[in-house]
């Protein structure tokens, strides 16, 4: 925890160890290794003037409270305004998923906002043609969008090339072995990349069905050192309701051994 | 009016002077609590545990020493596509995964403080007796003021000895452009100038901590106990004196307290009259997961033995041919 949060509500660190900003009496200031991100003269025991109403900003704060960018300088748990899917944190499956939704007959969330349209097709609850989890991340070799480190030859050869991550016991069923061609693919694209066979992917037992999930790491593309094809050719434009940040940590695709045909992704075809 | 060239100039007199003028006098002291002083020893303390494979040491490594990249191609190893240390690579992030128990089966539970993923940022170990150095012909190969081990590439030939006599495989010769011997320096010229080492200093986890040795190894011993002590049974030294975790065999010494109980050499990987490693390293598994190997010696130590052989056996050879000579040679 950092600034504010790190001490305790009459400013003394929760941890002699970690601390990393406290309230000195003595000068009193705040004082530690961190910049205050509220006034530093602020006292922990300081309440908020209400004859001076209205107030506004941080003015409104009291001293014991940490966060300093709401409205009362605390973390909420419930938040009835502001949040599209709010009051309270629940379990909807991703758009698209191998499963039914165990907790509610409301499968994924209400408010997500969608384009289904012919470029950008889901795929329906366990379709059997994806029947794969895919998931997607960014590999700490890259900055940004890959493209600052994978045009610099002493970041690009850490991760010089795309991959994807593939459980064992999938790999084997398919027959597939660390550094061969797989082709993955979705309704909305299909590519092609090495696998990387790795226990670090284990399977789900989900409703006494076994399911496996793909990895693969973003911000690959045909430029610079460090190239491969991309992830978000498989994902779906699905937004999230409050920033509309899209759905690529959860979707699903079909994984099959060898390399992109022509026939399959016209264009798409290298030697 | 006043012209261009005197708004200038006029600028130029009104900049401030400059808060940083120059390098920072000691700026190891500030970064890594250490100051570099000639005749004292310095190292490495590289703790797995705390290590995330960011590959942060590598990247720092290659861009102080400019070393060029050298190699585009996925290994398939886990996330280390590095390999091996070498002549252009100094500093070497190992990703070892061992989700698999012994039986094959998966495990369900992970160490504290580290995953079953472990990680190790491999460099030269710049041995107390150090077996490149017993090998060079030329003397390129040296122990600085700060007891660590440089190659002086205007001097090297490009023989290779040091290449086989290094027991951990550190040291090669660079075949493209020069032909010499490589391996880290521990940045002997930031040290010259103050600096900590630049992987040590790129480190975001601390992993990786540069200072003198002895206050390395009393950290190290004491990082050791902590794990211990919070459930890390298989935390040890490579290369340095383990703490006992018996406490009363820690007897303090007068002046620094000593957490070993053991003598110094008495470690995995300071084996064989190499002495206490001044690149050490606190594991949680065995040395050959990590691709170290468990006893090094020195080459240099099987010379005596070696030579007392042959000339046995020259010996040996010759007083069979003369028994030969003296009892089959008349007929």
């Amino acid at each position: 925890m950092y600034n504010r949060a790190s001490a305790d509500p009459d400013g003394k660190p929760w941890s002699e160890r970690k601390r990393y900003l406290w309230w000195d009496a003595d000068k009193q200031t705040w004082t530690g290794p961190d910049k205050p991100d509220f006034s530093p003269d602020t006292p922990p025991d300081k309440t908020p003037d209400w004859t001076k109403a209205p107030l506004y900003g941080m003015d409104a704060h009291d001293g014991k409270s940490p966060f300093m960018m709401s409205a009362d300088g605390k973390a909420w748990l419930f938040v009835p305004s502001g949040l599209k899917d709010g009051p309270l944190p629940t379990h909807y499956e991703p758009v698209e998923s191998p499963v039914k939704n165990p907790m509610y007959a409301q499968q994924d969330s209400p408010v997500a906002k969608k384009w289904e349209r012919d470029d950008n097709l889901y795929h329906p609850v366990g379709d059997p043609r994806y029947p794969y989890i895919m998931t997607t991340y960014r590999l700490t070799e890259h900055h940004s969008g890959g493209i600052p480190t994978r045009m610099v030859a002493t970041t690009a050869e850490l991760q010089p090339e795309g991959f994807a991550e593939i459980p064992p016991e999938l790999a084997r069923e398919k027959g597939i072995s660390t550094l061969d061609w797989v082709t993955i693919s979705t309704a909305r694209g299909v590519i092609e990349t090495k696998a990387l066979v790795t226990e670090r992917l284990r399977p789900f037992e989900i409703d006494g069905r076994r399911i496996y999930q793909i990895g693969m790491p973003w911000h690959f593309g045909w430029k610079g050192y460090a190239t491969g094809d991309i992830a978000n050719v498989l994902s779906a434009v699905v937004g999230d309701p409050n920033t509309t940040i899209h759905e690529g940590k959860a979707f699903t695709c079909d994984l099959r051994k060898g390399r992109l045909s022509p026939t399959t992704a016209p264009g798409n075809e290298r030697s | 009016m006043l012209s261009f060239r005197c708004l200038c100039i006029l600028a130029l007199q009104a900049t401030p002077t400059p808060i940083l003028p120059g390098p920072i006098p000691h700026e190891s002291e500030l970064t890594a609590n250490a100051r570099i002083e000639p005749g004292q020893a310095f190292g490495f303390f590289t703790d797995t545990t705390l290590c995330i494979g960011c590959k942060a040491c590598e990247v720092a490594c290659k861009e102080w020493n400019r070393l060029p990249a050298d190699g585009f191609e996925l290994t398939g190893q886990s996330y280390d596509n590095t390999g091996a240390l070498s002549s252009t690579t100094w500093r070497h992030v190992a990703f070892v995964e061992q989700i698999s128990t012994d039986g094959g089966e998966r495990a369900t539970t992970m160490q504290p403080f580290q995953s079953n993923w472990l990680m190790m940022s491999d460099v030269c170990k710049h041995c107390e007796r150090a077996g490149c150095l017993d090998a060079c012909p030329t003397g390129a190969l040296f122990k600085t003021e700060f007891q660590t081990v440089v190659v002086q590439q205007d001097i090297c030939n490009g023989c290779g000895y040091c290449v086989p006599a290094c027991p951990f495989g550190v040291i090669e010769l660079e075949v493209l452009a020069d032909g010499r011997a490589h391996k880290c320096t521990l940045c002997y010229d930031r040290m010259k100038g103050g600096f900590e080492p630049a992987c040590a200093k790129a480190c975001p986890t601390n992993s990786i901590q540069f200072g003198n040795l002895t206050d390395l190894q009393e950290r190290a011993a004491r990082r050791v106990l902590d794990l211990q002590r919070q459930g890390v049974a298989s935390a040890y030294l490579y290369g340095a004196p383990n703490p006992s975790p018996e406490p009363a065999l820690r007897v303090p010494k007068p002046g620094v307290p000593d957490l070993s109980g053991r003598l110094p050499g008495d470690a995995p990987g300071s084996t064989g009259g190499i002495g206490d490693l001044h690149a050490f390293f606190l594991l949680t598994d065995r040395p050959e997961v990590y691709n170290l190997p468990t006893a090094p010696t020195l080459p240099a130590s099987r010379v005596g033995p070696g030579l007392r052989r042959g000339l046995a056996t020259l010996a040996g050879l010759a007083a069979a041919a003369a028994l030969t000579f003296i009892i089959g040679g008349r007929d």
